[in-house]
């Protein structure tokens, strides 16, 4: 047997893996993904993105919706990925595959995937009747901001359920545990359900509370109108007290005198939010912490899948 | 009388009701009886009636760990108000009370089973009213334990193999695995050498450890082993051998979605050496699928292919690393005759290249003119899998007296499946007869 013979290391190994992920993609129906985003992305527009970047219930409530396509798309993208071939993962890696080499080729080859689906919903969403606004925070462009907000939420959505299924050993665990990280990732955002006490801490961890406060941000959120408070004043305008209707009075002279918008601009000041402040810093830092999230979790990925060998049969 | 004072003559009434039963079933396993008084030693000594060790150990610790939580609930109660943290408390008391509760049971079906009851309702009797099942069985004539293993394994041959330079010297001590809740030795006592440019078949019946064993040859599950090839330890250089090794699993561990061609390149892109330059990675894999007839298949999917095209396939990608030792797991599963056969050909054929090739197959008979030697593997009374030969073909066949393998593996499977169960006969026999070679 021949001494210290050399072979392909790390960074040579990963376009052998990167090679793998394409060819899923067009044998496997992996491109599927791409119209199946066009779908839902299209559908949530259609349905709750009207108002969105046009007020603030519009922009939150919508953005909302925004981020959850992306956190629903990012996850199904890679949550059965690892799992389902781990078994093969273990041969390779017995054969001298590196693990860093097998995850770096999928961390680089969902960035093309995920940034596939978040082109793909822009343009349906622009289509169905999401307009952007004229300024932009960071990029100069405003849909340039917005492609990296909702691509680097996505992506880090994927990156989570890449974790996952490397965590896990099969696809039934996988699918098992999706649902309850989705549900976290959506409900303990403190965007629908105020957080507040100890557990307010959370919401820190969680992806759409960073895609949201990103997506408010560029769409320069504390500077929208109100119109929930207008809304629910006009609802009550047959309100008699003492034979008299003083909000009907209120609402006629307002709208006598072209006063609703600038009602609408007076309340939304009470409702600005610092962390939704439209300043190139804090979008950046929304888009750092997406960016670590991803980070992270593909390392953690690496870890457990450094494990493998130890896969019971 | 107060209700606390009735509910403790009660508590030791009951101890010593259960206690005087274990008593007299302790007895009947020869185990020392003082151990039915003593709390959690006695369950203890109670699973080893039932061949539930591990399972009493775990249950152990629940019934510890429960206590705990239950404790410091009442602690947490007095002095805690946040109700998530005794809300937390609660909960890991409960999980803890429910996994004991399982374990308890796994221990009473055991002792159903060494007492060869059948049915439910002694299982429910020991699990809600262990004192009357305790009792009934204790001083019960009529129950013995009458499915004990008695049997004593064969004994250990101290043996180890010298290093001869070239070669696979195989030298395992043990091979166990589990937690320290369940521990089990797979492999015992297994010392052989392997010569270069042999084709070695390995047999042994379901269970005896045959996949253990060559994944602790090949040092992907390593065991108490010294395993040396071509005289460099496996274990010690894994990252230099594992190119070394070829090992096709027993199962078809293959991307289904990639072509033939693709799935075999990127083997050799993996496994190759630098030596190999583009061309040369691409005449390799060319010569492969030449090999195993896949050369008008390599832009076919591998996912559509037959079984025993998926079996070629899997063997290609490890063959084109061009192992020195190359280990197979059942290559001819789900093949015809023919196939099974012009497989094995073409492992023969490569062991004739001065590699050494290991298969293991459950239809040995109809390819045997193509091995020299055989390992056979036999479960002892332990159930752990020993040495019961390794030699010649020919000579297996004179030594078990038999004339096919399947014959040999009649003699070392255990009663129980079918066999004659002379596992621990033949290992002390072939030790033997490997002494007096000597």
């Amino acid at each position: 047997m021949e001494k210290s013979k050399s072979y392909r290391g790390r960074i040579r190994q990963v376009p052998i893996y990167l090679g793998k992920c394409f060819r899923a993609f067009v044998y496997m129906d992996d491109w599927k993904v791409i119209p199946m985003a066009a779908i839902i992305g299209g559908l949530v527009s259609f349905v709750a993105c009207q108002y969105v970047f046009k007020t603030m219930e519009g922009t939150v409530n919508g953005g909302f919706a925004l981020v959850c396509v992306c956190i629903w798309n990012g996850f199904f993208n890679s949550i059965q990925v690892i799992c389902r071939e781990r078994d093969v993962i273990k041969r390779e890696h017995r054969s001298g595959m590196h693990i860093t080499s097998y995850v770096s080729a999928h961390v680089i080859y969902q960035a093309f995937i995920c940034m596939l689906q978040v082109t793909v919903i822009m343009a349906i969403g622009h289509a169905t009747g999401i307009q952007f606004p004229q300024a932009s925070v960071v990029m100069g462009y405003f849909p340039a901001d917005l492609w990296i907000t909702l691509f680097l939420t996505t992506y880090a959505a994927d990156m989570l359920s890449l974790m996952i299924s490397s965590i896990v050993t099969n696809s039934t665990a996988a699918m098992t545990v999706m649902p309850f990280v989705m549900i976290i990732q959506l409900v303990c955002s403190g965007i629908m359900f105020p957080l507040t006490g100890r557990v307010e801490i959370i919401k820190n961890f969680t992806i759409a509370k960073w895609g949201i406060e990103s997506l408010c941000s560029i769409g320069n959120f504390n500077s929208l109108p109100m119109i929930s408070l207008w809304n629910q004043i006009f609802k009550y305008r047959n309100f008699e007290i003492g034979g008299t209707k003083p909000i009907e009075e209120i609402t006629n002279y307002m709208m006598d005198n072209n006063l609703q918008d600038e009602f609408m601009k007076v309340t939304a000041k009470y409702s600005q939010n610092p962390s939704y402040a439209s300043t190139p810093d804090h979008v950046l830092r929304c888009w750092g912490v997406l960016i670590l999230m991803s980070f992270v979790a593909a390392l953690i990925a690496v870890l457990f899948l450094k494990n493998i060998d130890k896969d019971k049969r | 009388m107060e209700q606390s004072t009735f509910d403790l003559i009660m508590k030791l009434l009951n101890y010593f009701l259960f206690s005087a039963g274990l008593f007299k079933i302790f007895g009947k396993f020869k185990i020392k009886r003082i151990w039915a008084f003593i709390p959690v030693v006695r369950f203890y000594k109670l699973s080893e009636c039932a061949e539930r060790k591990d399972e009493a150990l775990a249950a152990v610790l629940c019934t510890a760990l429960s206590d705990i939580f239950g404790l410091l609930f009442i602690f947490a109660n007095k002095y805690i108000k946040s109700e998530a943290i005794l809300l937390g408390i609660v909960l890991l008391a409960f999980t803890f009370f429910v996994m004991e509760f399982i374990y308890h049971v796994k221990v009473y079906s055991g002792l159903c089973e060494v007492f060869g009851v059948k049915g439910v309702k002694w299982l429910l009797l020991w699990i809600f009213f262990e004192t009357v099942a305790a009792l009934v069985w204790g001083f019960g004539k009529k129950y013995l334990p009458v499915n004990r293993n008695t049997e004593k394994a064969a004994h250990l041959s101290g043996k180890t193999e010298k290093e001869t330079g070239e070669g696979l010297v195989i030298d395992i001590d043990e091979r166990t695995v589990g937690s320290i809740f369940k521990r089990k030795t797979l492999l015992k006592d297994i010392h052989l050498t392997i010569k270069p440019g042999r084709m070695v078949l390995l047999l042994g019946g379901s269970g005896a450890g045959k996949t253990t064993f060559v994944n602790a040859v090949t040092g992907y599950e390593k065991a108490k082993a010294r395993i040396v090839l071509n005289g460099k330890d496996v274990y010690k250089h894994f990252d230099d051998m594992q190119h070394e090794i070829g090992m096709v699993p027993q199962r078809d561990t293959v991307r289904y979605n990639d072509t033939i061609y693709n799935t075999v390149n990127d083997n050799a892109m993996l496994r190759l050496s630098d030596d190999y330059n583009k061309e040369g990675v691409k005449g390799k894999v060319e010569e492969v699928l030449q090999a195993f007839g896949l050369t008008n298949y390599g832009t076919a999917i591998v996912g559509k292919q037959s079984g025993g095209q998926i079996k070629r396939i899997s063997i290609s990608m490890e063959y084109v690393a061009d192992p020195y030792l190359f280990v197979l797991d059942e290559p001819d599963s789900g093949l015809d005759g023919i196939l099974a056969r012009s497989l094995m050909q073409k492992l023969h054929d490569i062991s004739r290249e001065g590699r050494i090739v290991i298969v293991i197959t459950h239809t040995p008979d109809r390819v045997i003119d193509l091995f020299d030697d055989v390992i056979v593997l036999a479960k002892d009374a332990n159930r752990t899998g020993r040495l019961a030969y390794y030699g010649p073909v020919e000579d297996a066949r004179r030594f078990f007296e038999k004339d096919t393998l399947e014959g040999i593996i009649s003699t070392i499977n255990r009663k129980e499946e079918g066999g004659e169960g002379r596992a621990d006969e033949m290992i002390e026999h072939f030790e033997e007869a490997r002494n007096g070679e000597k």
